[in-house]
């Protein structure tokens, strides 16, 4: 069935020899999965729409397209669509080259009241699909675009089956409180509640405000200035406590934009792209990023609040002050707000 | 206030950390504009391209519930790709995957569900019955 999108529809059209030549590799390799080109072209068309249309604001170009159609695992896509269309050779398949992959990841992440074997069971049953939609059963692979390996994509809706789980025996607990307990999740540090104590330490409260708003704006401000990578990047460091090393698998693959990203930052790495991104490549650009931005916050705390040199040092020590209640900034956020 | 000697460079990471993880910046969004478990696992093993993940990038960004289970995919991401070098993967011996679906929808949905395979097992058993006659 086509996209209802006609814009779409004339780019796949445009580049249907690419899509077929896709698809006829992976009938000569698999042969015996029974896909026929129609819904192989449907698939990769759905694929086409996520990727390169939706939130975007230009169509991709028919080279574009061609490139993307080229990127995709076809082999996985190829087997993934088999077994949504409940093809026995092809679930034979999945399960000869995925079930030990499968059980080796439950077993890593399930916790002790969550048995490796409740989560595989749960994620076959999702990919197999019980509901069934217009006569159409609904598998959960029909949900894999291609655009990642089919084992990553696996890894993913292991972990979400475990958070299932998790909540169905946990009374639906949230997201955060479940990871604390389940696989590599990892703590929040608790906040405690700030006392404001005697009359005293409210005056000097009150007095000291001007500066902690002045402090959260030009912060605001400074790391909205960055671009968007910037930003994951500290976010995925300092929110969620990524360490250096998993923030350079990130940068590792060949087509990663984060590792085109940080070529484009460093003139060494241009001349040499096949360069590793190694955690000391991160922990130079962490450097460089806290300084940029300490620059935006002072002349920001300058131009646009008028402080002096020793009235931004009052709000650094202020604010450093207020690390042991990281909620100052929430709670001046909201009432700004 | 003694501000001489302040080294701001070093409070200001701390100062910078402390906002981050108050997590000010983060948007409300409905559960249907969250990403899919498919988008985010192309996004860590690094497989979008520039155009693909400029608007992964700026979702993440804003909604620390992506970024949290992004994250949590991430590491899961490494230290498996640690485990698998370490330990290299025996392959099972494939069995009958009608079988084992049947086995797991008799266990979670009653003993009722094992129909969704009754064709397999009508076939299993003329084979039985087959070996049996020959027997005989």
């Amino acid at each position: 069935m086509p996209s209802d999108d006609p814009q779409l529809n004339n780019l796949v059209r445009e580049c249907s020899d690419t899509i077929a030549e896709v698809y006829e590799a992976c009938v000569a390799s698999q042969p015996n999965f029974g896909v026929s080109s129609d819904s192989f072209t449907e698939s990769v068309t759905d694929s086409i729409s996520k990727f390169l249309c939706s939130g975007q604001e230009d169509l991709p170009s028919p080279d574009e397209v061609r490139e993307f159609v080229r990127s995709i695992r076809s082999d996985d896509l190829f087997l993934a669509i088999a077994c949504a269309e409940g093809n026995e050779r092809a679930w034979w398949e999945f399960d000869h080259q995925h079930r030990g992959y499968l059980e080796r990841i439950s077993r890593h992440l399930a916790s002790t009241d969550l048995s490796a074997q409740e989560v595989i069971d749960l994620v076959y049953v999702e990919l197999y699909g019980t509901r069934v939609v217009d006569g159409v059963r609904m598998s959960k692979f029909a949900t894999y675009s291609g655009k990642g390996s089919i084992r990553g994509w696996l890894r993913t809706v292991i972990w979400h089956a475990l958070v299932d789980l998790h909540r169905a025996s946990h009374d639906e607990v949230s997201l955060d409180g479940m990871t604390e307990n389940v696989g590599e999740g990892y703590t929040h540090s608790t906040f405690k509640n700030k006392d404001l104590g005697g009359e005293d330490q409210m005056i000097d409260h009150l007095a000291h405000e001007k500066y902690r708003k002045a402090t959260l704006e030009s912060i605001r401000s400074s790391f909205s200035s960055l671009d968007d990578h910037e930003k994951l990047l500290l976010l995925y460091y300092h929110s969620e406590g990524l360490k250096l090393r998993e923030i350079a698998r990130l940068a590792e693959s060949p087509g990663s934009p984060l590792r085109d990203w940080f070529q484009r930052r460093s003139a060494a790495r241009e001349k040499d792209p096949s360069a590793r991104i190694h955690e000391s490549t991160i922990m130079r650009w962490l450097d460089k990023t806290y300084k940029l931005i300490l620059e935006r916050f002072c002349t920001d705390l300058s131009k646009e609040h008028g402080l002096k040199e020793e009235e931004i040092d009052i709000c650094i020590e202020l604010a450093t002050r207020d690390l042991a209640d990281p909620d100052i900034y929430r709670n001046l956020a909201s009432n700004a707000g | 206030m003694n501000n001489k000697g302040i080294n701001r460079d070093e409070l200001f990471r701390e100062i910078l950390g402390a906002y981050l993880r108050s997590d000010t910046s983060s948007k409300e969004f409905e559960e249907r504009d969250h990403l899919d478990g498919d988008t985010i696992a192309a996004f860590v093993e690094g497989n979008l391209s520039e155009r693909e993940a400029r608007p992964v990038n700026s979702h993440l960004v804003d909604c620390s519930f992506c970024r949290h289970r992004s994250a949590e995919l991430i590491r899961l991401d490494l230290e498996f790709a640690e485990e698998t070098a370490k330990a290299p993967e025996a392959k099972p011996a494939p069995t009958k995957v009608s079988d084992v679906l049947s086995g797991i929808l008799g266990k979670i949905l009653g003993a009722g569900e094992g129909a969704v395979f009754a064709h397999q097992e009508d076939e299993d058993n003329k084979e039985e019955d087959v070996k049996d006659d020959e027997e005989e």
